[in-house]
């Protein structure tokens, strides 16, 4: 695994993790994901997690879908 | 007359303009689609802005980006004419000059290897007019930001569920698209399993409201933009938007059913109320002395509120921007562009001016079908305070009206007890809706502006490359953008709210000069480089002029009866308005010359 994708894979990971920590612990002990009015340490947290699942994945599965790249290839017979 | 026969014709005109206006002429005699010809998605193939999308899911990107706000509060608004005179631009403008103006923009850049129809005018209008024109858009796209970050940052911050709903779908999309793209899963199966994820999600978010301030949302939706736009389209916007495209289908749908189960119901609503209505109507600033000056004559000024359900500047922008390089085959084109457009009409003149013209008299439509004044008043309608639609403001004239009809047409089946329930019910969905499309216009419209900026600079690669590359690195044009956009929606000016406002009220006139620049572009395109001439080409050349006089004429009214009436803090809207009138006496003579230049050939 390229050091790339190691990053990507921690960042999906983290990500998940508060998202899914804010989403259901928070909520179910305290009602809300932060407090009205206010900028509170969950609504940070599920904030960065909403953020860094939009990285993560990104990095650590790559740009382009091999899939994708294959067909790519087969239509305009331009090697990518 | 009963609302089920509004519908039936809409519906059949809607059906009739795809098959013989858009397939039969627009696709076969004017632009003769190839499904042969390689598209630039797959010749400029880069992974990241261009690659070939699926049609249905490039449909879905397509009509997303494109709806935004736009075909919901303007005919919100549009409604102090009454119901009619909207519902009927709305059906013309949409199928004679909006989708022809959207797929001609689409078909026009896929033939220039997928640039934007900016950089297409030089071809016709020459050079000063391409780099005028990139700059006046990327502009425009920034003021878009700006408005969506506001309206997006006060929506979450006032309905946090709908923010739960955001932070739970994105995640979602981007499974679909690694399910999809990365683990080979079939993309029914992989729709079934996120479909259900969705409405699982929709229905914990009902139990799970994100707080944060407006300001803070602006940080968070400004950052989310940064990413969205610059990261590769399979990646997120395609399985996003092709997911929008449920959501936009059940909101369509439901509005088609509701005057279904209503088949004895009569409008409440007048058909007419006046022809000139008051200047607010138009964009004037609210408290301001323009805002009562009766101007508003319904033509010319109506593109100026009712933008996208009938015509917009801006589904030019995404349709030879992000559109265009993801197009699969030429014949694509006409579902995404033109029925694009069509569901946008829909959207506009089912889903939003029939319920209102149903529900508009509220105490009229509950005597018609049997609700008491207490079920209207736990469903927090106070029928003395607010006794028709248009008390409530653009949005929620809307919510209220969908939910209202909704709730009255599924309490039939279910009982009118229900009542209550149904309509807060279907109000929250329809808030989610318009939410989800803004947020999707967010970074659509970054990755535009990044486009834009790109194509502007041009002319530097050959002379300092190393430079080129930083100026048009997608990171730093992403960034660029969304920082004067969120710069503009995060302070606040006394008497005036968030710091765009002070340019706003431009947006509609800049964005139809847009609109009229980008269908005399397609029409001198197919007329100079299709030679397209002959009775056909009046189905371009007519939609085309009508478009730009009209917002000439709505230009000037502007500039004459508002502009002069406005507190000195809005001169920038003023400059812009000025600016506009220029522009477009400059790209009127720049059509003529091309024509004639066309002409001599």
């Amino acid at each position: 695994m390229k050091s790339k994708e190691a990053i990507g894979l921690a960042i999906t990971a983290t990500a998940i993790a508060l998202l899914l920590y804010e989403l259901f612990y928070v909520n179910l002990t305290k009602g809300s994901v932060g407090v009205k009015g206010t900028i509170s340490s969950d609504s940070i947290l599920i904030s960065a997690g909403f953020l860094l699942i939009l990285v993560g994945p990104w990095l650590w599965l790559g740009d382009v879908p091999v899939a994708v790249k294959k067909f790519i290839e087969a239509k305009t017979g331009r090697k990518l | 007359m009963y609302p089920i026969l509004i519908l039936l014709v809409v519906l059949l005109l809607y059906g009739a303009a795809y098959i013989f206006y858009g397939k039969k002429l627009l696709e076969r005699r004017v632009v003769k689609a190839d499904p042969k010809r390689l598209t630039p998605a797959y010749e400029k193939f880069d992974g990241i802005d261009y690659v070939p999308a699926n049609k249905y899911v490039l449909y879905g990107h397509h009509f997303a980006s494109i709806a935004g706000a736009g075909p919901i509060v303007g005919p919100a608004v549009a409604l102090a004419w009454g119901w009619f005179l909207p519902l009927i631009w709305v059906l013309f403008g949409n199928i004679f000059i909006g989708a022809v103006h959207d797929y001609t923009s689409i078909m026009a850049s896929v033939r220039h290897g997928g640039v934007s129809i900016m950089t297409i005018s030089e071809n016709v209008m020459g050079r000063k007019a391409r780099y005028i024109f990139l700059a006046y858009v990327w502009f425009a796209l920034i003021l878009v930001l700006a408005a969506f970050f506001s309206v997006a940052s006060a929506t979450f911050a006032d309905v946090p569920t709908a923010a739960t709903v955001s932070i739970i779908y994105m995640p979602l999309a981007l499974l679909f698209g690694i399910l999809v793209y990365k683990l080979g899963f079939d993309v029914r199966q992989a729709t079934v399993i996120v479909l259900i994820l969705v409405v699982a999600g929709i229905a914990y978010s009902f139990y799970t409201p994100v707080y944060l301030t407006y300001e803070g949302w602006v940080v968070v939706l400004a950052l989310y933009s940064i990413l969205a736009a610059a990261l590769p389209v399979w990646y997120l916007l395609q399985p996003r938007d092709y997911l929008n495209a449920y959501l936009l289908w059940s909101f369509v749908i439901l509005a088609v059913i509701a005057p279904l189960l209503l088949p004895v119901v009569r409008f409440t609503g007048p058909a007419i109320i006046t022809f000139v209505a008051k200047g607010s109507v138009i964009g004037a600033p609210a408290g301001t002395p323009a805002a009562g000056l009766d101007i508003a004559w319904f033509w010319p000024v109506v593109p100026l509120t009712i933008a996208c359900g009938a015509l917009s500047g801006f589904h030019s922008v995404v349709g030879s921007g992000t559109t265009s390089k993801q197009l699969s085959s030429e014949l694509d084109a006409l579902l995404v562009g033109y029925g694009g457009m069509l569901t946008e009409g829909a959207v506009s003149s089912l889903a939003v001016i029939l319920p209102a013209a149903l529900v508009w008299n509220f105490a009229a439509v509950a005597q018609d079908v049997g609700l008491t004044t207490d079920l209207l008043l736990k469903a927090g309608l106070n029928i003395t305070a607010t006794p028709n639609i248009l008390r409530f403001a653009g949005a929620a004239r809307f919510y209220t009206a969908y939910g209202f009809a909704q709730g009255i047409a599924w309490s039939r089946l279910v009982g009118v007890e229900l009542f209550p329930q149904l309509f807060i019910g279907f109000r929250t969905f329809a808030a989610w809706a318009l939410t989800a499309f803004i947020l999707t216009t967010l970074d659509t419209a970054n990755r535009l502006a990044r486009f834009a900026w790109s194509e502007m600079f041009d002319w530097l690669k050959p002379r300092r490359p190393t430079l080129h590359k930083l100026v048009t690195n997608r990171w730093v044009a992403s960034t660029l953008a969304v920082v004067i956009g969120a710069a503009m929606a995060y302070p606040t000016i006394p008497g005036v709210g968030r710091a765009y406002l002070v340019v706003w009220p431009a947006f509609a006139g800049t964005n139809q000069l847009l609109a009229a620049l980008a269908l005399l572009t397609s029409t001198l395109w197919v007329y100079a480089m299709l030679k397209v001439r002959g009775a056909i080409s009046l189905l371009m050349m007519i939609p085309a002029l009508f478009l730009w006089l009209t917002v000439t004429l709505a230009l000037l009214v502007w500039l004459v009866f508002i502009v002069p009436n406005l507190p000195l803090i809005y001169i920038g809207t003023g400059i812009i308005v000025g600016v506009s009138v220029v522009l477009d006496i400059l790209l009127i003579y720049l059509f003529i010359r091309g024509l004639k230049s066309a002409r001599a050939l």
